[in-house]
């Protein structure tokens, strides 16, 4: 384990210089229209997976309801244009929630979403939907979706006999569009009593790394878990954050939640989540970089600066590529109303000073990010924004260009 | 400037319409009867009941340090049950709740929109479910009585908790 992390630290020195910059925004770009009244959108996925990249087009996917009742909708830009299409509904049922977005070859995105207590999966090919799979055969919630080298794989919770399972499904294409399960197995084959909240996939040459919300200690933990492969199991889950218990006899542990991963380099997985360690301050954004696909995480590191150290913080979401560039988005409102912030490395290893780019920040309320970066460094960042946190919503697009020193 | 929208949106206005995959263990004080934001806020309504809201954590120290000293007594027990309405907020539920204004969001996203940094935290709302106070971290049995009598004996269409508390 030892040899690995130090494996995962020299990637770091020869990507650093990469991964500390920081990126200048472009304007920003409208996913939907003007705010409407009664509308509001939500990007509140496992993982925060709401935006992907392929070579030719960026798109985006989220939940509103404009039919009056909550649907995933699907948004797509081509790097040619200067706009998004028009929404292309993607669910078809009663209430659907917490679509997950990934992209594969051909110009072509594997989405998933819950829908009617069920979850699905289809592929968004040429700007048009693939027939949708069902992935749950009992009632799931909380998915999100990855692909490696147009494998794809979705996680998911399911309630099953009264206890609770994180599932994993392989899924190949077939027709170019449609997507077929494979196989399915859970992390822990026995299930829980208690609540598996939000569990979040990501893979890479190495194989998988689940992690989630788990409630069996009495309070909650992220447990993390890796497989080599689907045709092995997953391994026994260990605690992904560090927690600490020693404020009175009722104190087993401080709050975590929402943990977000994402791949970055060869076989890295980095990890980010809501951590209340520092006590009445709130939620801090800490983090963790994983070597072999999250078979072995490092320590937590604290992953947003002193400006802000006094503020709660949210929505946390990750985005890596193969070049090695990793990087953490959140919102707070250490400026009073919510803005987006953003922190990666520095030229020292270090979570940089936060950032928040000014297309996503000032008046009004700017929150829920969700990013992507491609294989040149460029950072795609998707938020909502609000006039106040009670008004109608939007959605909004900018292109971060890495900025060479 | 911290605000909370749960003093900009009346109570009335939230209403629970659907749990994605049944309920989450969330945990409230055993022997008090909590209910879901749903439920409590259409039963104070109907009842002209004022309601306690409570936004708790699974897991939260200081609530299970409250429920272990404070909601362990007889006397705050029958006062919460018998004059309240009692509902309860898991801040990190995935449970989706509805506002008036049409939206739904997830219980967390509430307890995060509403400017709640810590747990317990407790907002007392009157029998016409306007809110009037919010009280964050542990409360004596005594602050948890004198919360309730302030409301149930009616001063504070007279005069600020502060005051009331001040004269107890």
């Amino acid at each position: 384990m030892k040899l690995r992390l130090a494996g995962l630290w020299l990637l770091l020195i020869i990507f650093q210089s990469q991964a500390s910059d920081q990126w200048v925004f472009d304007g920003r770009s409208a996913v939907t229209g003007a705010a409407m009244d009664r509308v509001y959108h939500h990007l509140d996925g496992s993982g925060r997976k709401h935006i992907a990249v392929t070579e030719q087009s960026v798109a985006a996917v989220w939940e509103d309801n404009r039919s009056q009742t909550p649907q995933i909708y699907v948004a797509l830009k081509l790097f040619s244009s200067d706009s998004f299409t028009d929404a292309l509904q993607v669910s078809n049922g009663g209430e659907a929630y917490e679509p997950s977005i990934d992209a594969l070859s051909n110009n072509r995105f594997a989405l998933a979403f819950e829908q009617d207590a069920s979850v699905f999966a289809r592929i968004l090919s040429a700007g048009v939907l693939g027939e949708p799979t069902r992935l749950s055969q009992q009632a799931a919630s909380h998915v999100s979706i990855t692909s490696f080298n147009d494998q794809v794989f979705a996680s998911w919770r399911e309630r099953d006999n009264g206890r609770w399972f994180v599932k994993v499904a392989a899924l190949r294409i077939e027709d170019s569009n449609r997507l077929i399960v494979e196989s399915v197995q859970s992390v822990e084959a026995k299930g829980l009593e208690t609540a598996l909240l939000f569990p979040v996939i990501a893979v890479n040459a190495a194989g998988l790394c689940v992690a989630w919300e788990d409630r069996r200690a009495g309070h909650t933990r992220l447990l993390v878990s890796h497989s080599a492969d689907m045709s092995k199991p997953f391994n026994t889950p260990q605690s992904l954050n560090e927690f600490f218990s020693d404020r009175n006899e009722y104190d087993k542990g401080n709050g975590v939640t929402r943990v977000s991963l994402a791949s970055f380099g060869e076989d890295e997985i980095l990890a980010a989540w809501m951590d209340k360690r520092r006590g009445g301050n709130g939620y801090g954004i800490f983090a963790a970089l994983g070597a072999d696909a999250g078979e072995n995480f490092g320590p937590n590191e604290k992953a947003h600066g002193e400006e802000g150290d006094r503020q709660p913080h949210y929505n946390p979401a990750t985005a890596g590529n193969r070049a090695g560039d990793f990087v953490i988005a959140w919102d707070d409102f250490r400026r009073s109303n919510s803005d987006i912030w953003i922190s990666a490395y520095n030229s020292d290893l270090e979570w940089s000073q936060d950032h928040a780019p000014s297309v996503a920040s000032g008046s009004g309320e700017q929150s829920h990010p969700s990013i992507a970066l491609d294989d040149q460094g460029n950072l795609h960042l998707l938020w909502i924004e609000r006039s106040q946190q009670d008004s109608p919503s939007r959605l909004w697009y900018s292109l971060g260009r890495p900025q060479k020193p | 400037m911290l605000h909370s929208l749960l003093f900009r949106l009346p109570l009335a206005c939230v209403v629970l319409l659907s749990l994605s995959v049944g309920s989450l263990l969330a945990a409230p004080p055993e022997g008090y009867r909590f209910l879901s934001l749903t439920e409590a806020t259409q039963l104070a309504s109907s009842e002209n009941k004022p309601m306690l809201l409570y936004f708790g954590r699974y897991g939260c120290s200081t609530c299970r340090k409250m429920h272990a000293e404070v909601f362990n007594d007889a006397s705050l027990n029958a006062k919460l049950n018998d004059a309240f309405v009692l509902a309860y907020v898991d801040t990190e539920s995935g449970d989706r709740i509805s506002l008036a204004n049409g939206e739904r969001i997830t219980e967390m996203q509430f307890a995060s929109r509403s400017r709640i940094i810590g747990t317990p935290t407790f907002i007392f709302f009157s029998p016409e479910q306007k809110p009037l106070f919010k009280k964050a971290g542990f409360q004596t049995v005594a602050q948890m009585n004198q919360y309730g009598d302030y409301i149930l004996e009616k001063h504070y269409q007279s005069m600020p908790l502060q005051e009331f508390m001040a004269g107890q």
